[in-house]
């Protein structure tokens, strides 16, 4: 792939799908809620109906393009808390080592046995349904790469002479991890957030899949998938468009995250992970 | 029984002249599908409750009534003839000496008597203790008690004599699928769950764990002729896209068809006339804890079945694949009312009786609801836009199925949408408004009706069926008036079925529930 | 070496340990129990009596430190108990399920090893080509299809309007192609993409131009030293996913009626069968680590530059 060509249509896809979410009251007239017309259900694209209606007679349309909010809040948003618990752990872990050390990797090698889809079904069975019981059961369940990579990331950097001037002028260890080892290993640890964002994504449809994902008749894209599937034969409009939308904002930010990592760390080591 | 195969013999030679013959012919797989989840629970068919699992259960195994689908009412299976004492308590049962286990034992009271007696172990949890503790001196082995139950009586290896502690209809009871006949002392052998033996038309060959189970045919059945076909293959496709697929591409015979693929298929000149449909006896209903202040005046509940478009919702969104609820009685049942009309859609005399209740302005409530496509979700958000333009707000509770009946026994809920069983036996049904009748046993509602207990007492005395039924219906009626719930709709059951495939029964219970002798496949199956 | 892996093998039990414990933890608090889970289907009903000598019978109501005394004692002698479904023991449940898990997953994995693998190469050969955008286009659209989709299309096309393969079902290796496909298709994606930065890695390495400055062939080059770096970097990803191809395996075994451990697995979470869940999520979990164990002594033979800590 060209330099670059990764980084334009893969942030040009992800741009589409957070502009679609942020301007979604106002590109979408009919409310994806309220607005269900049973008169008009599970009529195909056409004219008033931009992508068909689905059984309840709501407008796709409306429910792809705020659905956008919701799918986008739970990828960022979960992704975002296991960036911060994976680099935390992983960061300090590969700072201090010892006992500390051996309790961060044991733990990480624990979620990484435990197949995080279970991990994640499990603890949303617990808490029931809804938004943020999804954000705690994404969050809490695929820190494990972030923890990895911060982890080896640390170690690597703390032996450079700078972190030991730092250690020598008396700097105290938190200071150390926030400033002089944080910022080198941002390239990676965004490229790996990126990436999971994707991740987060897919899991939340594969969670409404299995019937414990986002609480209707708020629409996620995951869910409307869900719902379509009995009618997949008879009516595919109703998980072609979700469908599509999933696929092409995953895409966009796994491209994204090949740019970005191709320009942050061209000569990087990392396994694509 | 001889009755049925004289029957169709008869038919046979009625239709003989026409140039499709309609003799059974013998041979062929028949090739169901078990559409209700990813698995087969048990083998043991005393322990579990679920539609599913009595799919295999008609198949293997035998239970003292089965259910006649053209009578809608349960008869004799094991047995060939009973007498009822005077005071309708003591039922004679003259069994069947020509039944064999297919292990070759021949089946004698004994086998009765140590199945039932199995179900109430105390120790152990069996779903059909439910039905057998209609026998008098069963709810004393539950409680350790007493080892053998006493209302169950061997006068000679061929009758048994029961006595129950209600005067009901053993039919109702011992027709389900759980109360199936095991051989005497076979079923606690731990062989027994991988390879069991039962008194089917098909005996077990091999269970594949969400995959599919298989029987083949048990040489020593007693209706003779029967079983025409040489095996069953159950597979487990819980998927209904899957099994569209695989019903078109002609890998199975028989395929449960949701509201989407009712739509499809009618519309299909391939595939319309492969469709048998069934109402069944089911009434889908919201619940109302009468407890939670508002439920508590009729006018509030009735205004709710005024509020809701029940027949759009019906039509649109079930496809027309249900039958309107006009109150709590199926429409199989004998004990239907014809003539009453259900709750009109009238948002404005809604408005009106909530005015009179005190709520002006509407209320709000928690409606608990599972995900099934049925009775719950997609219906909630069907509702919801009606009941917010009379002013009620609705918050959605959105739990799993297990969850839910949790909750509902317990009685921790404001409304809850679920399916519940109102047939075959009436009486049993209707009981579940009786207040007598503990919220943790069927009155999740807390229906209080002096007028309505004093007719279901009075059924439960009458011995005359006409007389009770038009008891029922009274009962029925007051239900309707009182509204504890709202009347969705009685499902339709609809099945594709393959055009080689004949003699499916029309089986208001559960129409997945086919008793496979009857079954036979033609010469054009690609499983023949 | 023998060292190394026993020393590995030790390691793991900590870890076993841990999930054994956290599982046990997790579905001590789930709502719902089996008893309230047999009405699901909302027909069958069960009375408040049976409901309540279940609960005896299994056990469900005693205390924690009794449950988890029960629980911890039985593992030790390796007795993962009875199901509370099916009421056989849960070592006999897991064993039927075995072989057919297997089987797609090494079926699976073949199938993403022998596309990925030589589609990374192939792509690595000419970095910025057609080949390359093409094949790393497809590969990133593989990894972000939803499963059911994906399987549902398949089989749509290739069973139903081509008539190739059977849409459903466990039998004969005809019955497998389809749902391993579906399943690897992520894996296969994952592959190409890492195949081809480790062929990159390797061909722009300092070391490499000097062995070609040496005079040493193109594919002695080639062969040596690419396939050296590219066959740790595949095993340890596979190693990696092997666990979680486990968990979304379910989504493939339910459209396909495949009897794997994976719907075993989300049906009992369904059904609260909790000996089946734990039971399940041991064997995973044991999979898991000797594939891993594996993948590591694996990797160790074929570089012994690395070194594990």
């Amino acid at each position: 792939m060209k330099l670059g060509a990764n980084l334009i249509i893969g942030g040009a896809l992800f741009l589409l799908a957070i502009v679609v979410g942020i301007l979604a009251p106002w590109i979408a007239h009919t409310d994806p809620v309220m607005d269900a017309n049973l008169m008009f259900a599970e009529e195909p694209p056409g004219r008033e109906f931009w992508f068909g209606t689905d059984a309840q007679g709501r407008d796709i349309y409306s429910r792809v393009v705020h659905g956008a909010r919701i799918s986008l809040t739970v990828g960022v948003f979960a992704q975002l808390i296991n960036t911060i618990i994976g680099t935390a752990l992983g960061l300090s872990a590969g700072y201090w080592g010892g006992w500390w050390d051996d309790f961060v990797t044991g733990l990480t090698n624990l979620l990484l046995a435990i197949p995080s889809l279970i991990f994640a079904l499990a603890i949303m069975a617990i808490l029931g349904p809804g938004l943020t019981s999804l954000l705690i059961a994404l969050g809490l369940t695929n820190w494990s790469f972030t923890c990895r990579l911060a982890r080896a990331s640390a170690l690597s950097l703390k032996s450079q002479s700078y972190v030991q001037a730092s250690k020598v002028l008396g700097y105290s260890h938190f200071r150390i991890m926030l400033t002089q080892l944080l910022p080198n290993m941002l390239g990676p640890l965004i490229v790996i957030g990126t990436l999971g964002m994707g991740g987060t994504i897919l899991a939340e449809a594969a969670l409404s899949f299995l019937g414990l994902g986002i609480r209707p008749p708020y629409p996620s894209w995951g869910s409307m998938l869900s719902e379509a599937r009995d009618q997949i034969t008879t009516a595919p409009w109703l998980s072609v468009f979700p469908g599509m939308a999933i696929f092409l904002t995953v895409l966009g930010l796994n491209l994204l995250g090949d740019g970005l990592r191709d320009i942050l760390d061209p000569q990087s080591r990392s396994r694509r992970l | 029984m001889m009755k049925r195969a004289v029957l169709a013999v008869s038919f046979a030679l009625l239709v003989a002249g026409h140039a499709d013959a309609q003799t059974p012919r013998k041979g062929g797989t028949i090739r169901m599908t078990a559409p209700y989840g990813t698995n087969i629970s048990t083998l043991d068919m005393h322990t579990t409750p679920r539609a599913q699992d009595d799919i295999y259960g008609k198949v293997v195994h035998r239970t003292l009534y089965n259910y006649d689908s053209e009578k809608g009412a349960p008869v004799l299976e094991l047995a060939k003839s009973v007498a009822v004492s005077n005071n309708g308590l003591t039922h004679t049962f003259k069994l069947r000496d020509d039944a064999y286990f297919h292990n070759g034992k021949k089946m004698t009271a004994d086998d009765i008597i140590y199945s039932y007696t199995r179900i109430m172990d105390g120790k152990r949890a069996f779903a059909a203790a439910r039905w057998v503790r209609i026998i008098k001196g069963a709810v004393d082995v539950e409680k350790g008690q007493a080892s053998s139950i006493e209302g169950l009586k061997k006068i000679d290896d061929v009758t048994l004599e029961m006595t129950l502690t209600d005067r009901v209809d053993p039919g109702f009871y011992f027709y389900n699928g759980n109360t199936a006949i095991y051989p005497a002392g076979e079923a606690d052998k731990p062989e027994f769950l991988q390879k069991p033996i039962g008194l089917g038309p098909f005996k077990f060959v091999e269970h594949i764990p969400g995959s599919r189970l298989v029987a083949e045919r048990w040489e020593k059945f007693y209706k003779p002729g029967m079983p025409y076909a040489d095996r069953v293959v159950i597979s487990i496709m819980g998927e209904a896209p899957a099994r569209d697929v695989a019903f078109r591409n002609k890998e199975i015979d028989l395929s449960i068809l949701g509201p989407a693929q009712y739509v499809a298929y009618r519309e299909d000149a391939n595939l319309k006339n492969g469709i048998l449909e069934v109402p069944e006896v089911f009434t889908r209903h919201m619940g109302m804890n009468l407890e939670f202040k508002p439920f508590s005046d009729k006018r509030v509940r009735q205004a709710i079945n005024h509020a809701i478009d029940t027949d759009l919702i019906i039509k649109r969104l079930v496809k027309d694949k249900a039958y309107r609820a006009t109150a709590w009685l199926p429409i199989t049942s004998p004990a239907y009312d014809k003539s009453r009309k259900p709750y009109a859609f009238d948002p404005e005399k809604a408005k009106k009786l909530l005015a009179e209740a005190g709520y002006p302005d509407g209320f709000e409530f928690e409606w608990t609801t599972s995900q099934n496509e049925s009775w719950g979700l997609p219906i909630v958000e069907a509702v919801l836009p009606m009941l917010a333009k009379v002013g009620i707000k609705v918050k959605v509770k959105q739990v799993e199925v297990t969850v839910l009946v949790d909750l509902r026994n317990k009685g921790e809920f404001q409304a809850f949408i679920l399916s519940a069983q109102s047939g075959p036996d009436a009486l049993g049904a209707l009981k579940c408004f009786h207040s007598a009748t503990p919220m943790t046993a069927c009155n999740y509602y807390r229906f209080k009706n002096g007028e309505f207990d004093k007719l279901i007492d009075q059924a439960g005395q009458t011995e005359n069926a006409e007389e009770r039924n038009a008891l029922l219906r009274k009962a029925d009626g007051i239900i309707y008036d009182e509204a504890p719930v709202w009347f969705f709709n009685y499902n339709k059951a609809v099945m594709a079925y393959q055009p080689w495939i004949k003699g499916l029964q029309a089986n208001a219970t559960e129409l997945t529930h086919q008793y496979p002798e009857y079954i036979w496949v033609t010469e054009s199956s690609p499983a023949k | 070496m023998l060292a190394f892996a026993f020393r590995r093998t030790l390691q793991s039990f900590p870890t076993v340990a841990a999930v054994a414990l956290v599982v046990f933890v997790l579905f001590s608090v789930i709502p719902g129990s089996i008893a309230t889970s047999m009405n699901d289907d909302g027909r069958g009903a069960m009375d408040a009596e049976v409901v309540e000598r279940m609960r005896k019978e299994l056990g469900l109501d005693d205390p924690v430190h009794v449950r988890f005394t029960k629980y911890v004692t039985k593992l030790a002698v390796l007795d993962l108990g009875t199901s509370f479904r099916t009421r056989e023991p849960v070592s006999q449940l897991l064993a039927k399920r075995l072989w057919p898990t297997l089987q797609l997953t090494l079926a699976a994995m073949a199938f993403a090893i022998g596309i990925g693998v030589p589609l990374g190469f192939v792509a690595a050969m000419r970095p910025g080509g057609v080949i390359d955008a093409v094949s790393m286009v497809t590969a990133v659209s593989g990894l972000s299809i939803p499963k059911f989709w994906f399987g549902l299309l398949l089989m749509y096309l290739f069973a139903l309007k081509l008539g190739w393969f059977p849409t459903f079902g466990y039998g004969g290796w005809w019955y497998l192609i389809l749902p391993a496909v579906t399943l690897g298709v992520s894996p296969l994606a994952l592959l190409a993409r890492t195949t081809r930065a480790a062929v990159l890695e390797v061909i722009n390495a300092d070391f490499v131009r000097t062995a070609r400055s040496k005079g040493m062939s193109e594919t002695r080059v080639v062969r040596w030293h690419v396939l050296r770096n590219v066959a740790v970097i595949v095993l340890t990803t596979l190693g990696l996913q092997f666990g979680s191809l486990m968990g979304q395996a379910v989504v493939v075994e339910k459209l396909f009626s495949w009897p794997g451990i994976g719907s075993l697995l989300v049906d009992s979470v369904f059904q609260r069968d909790i000996p089946a869940v734990q039971g399940c999520i041991l064997l995973i979990v044991l999979f898991f680590l000797i594939v891993n164990t594996l993948v590591d002594i694996a990797c160790a033979a074929i570089d012994p530059r690395i070194k594990y800590t």
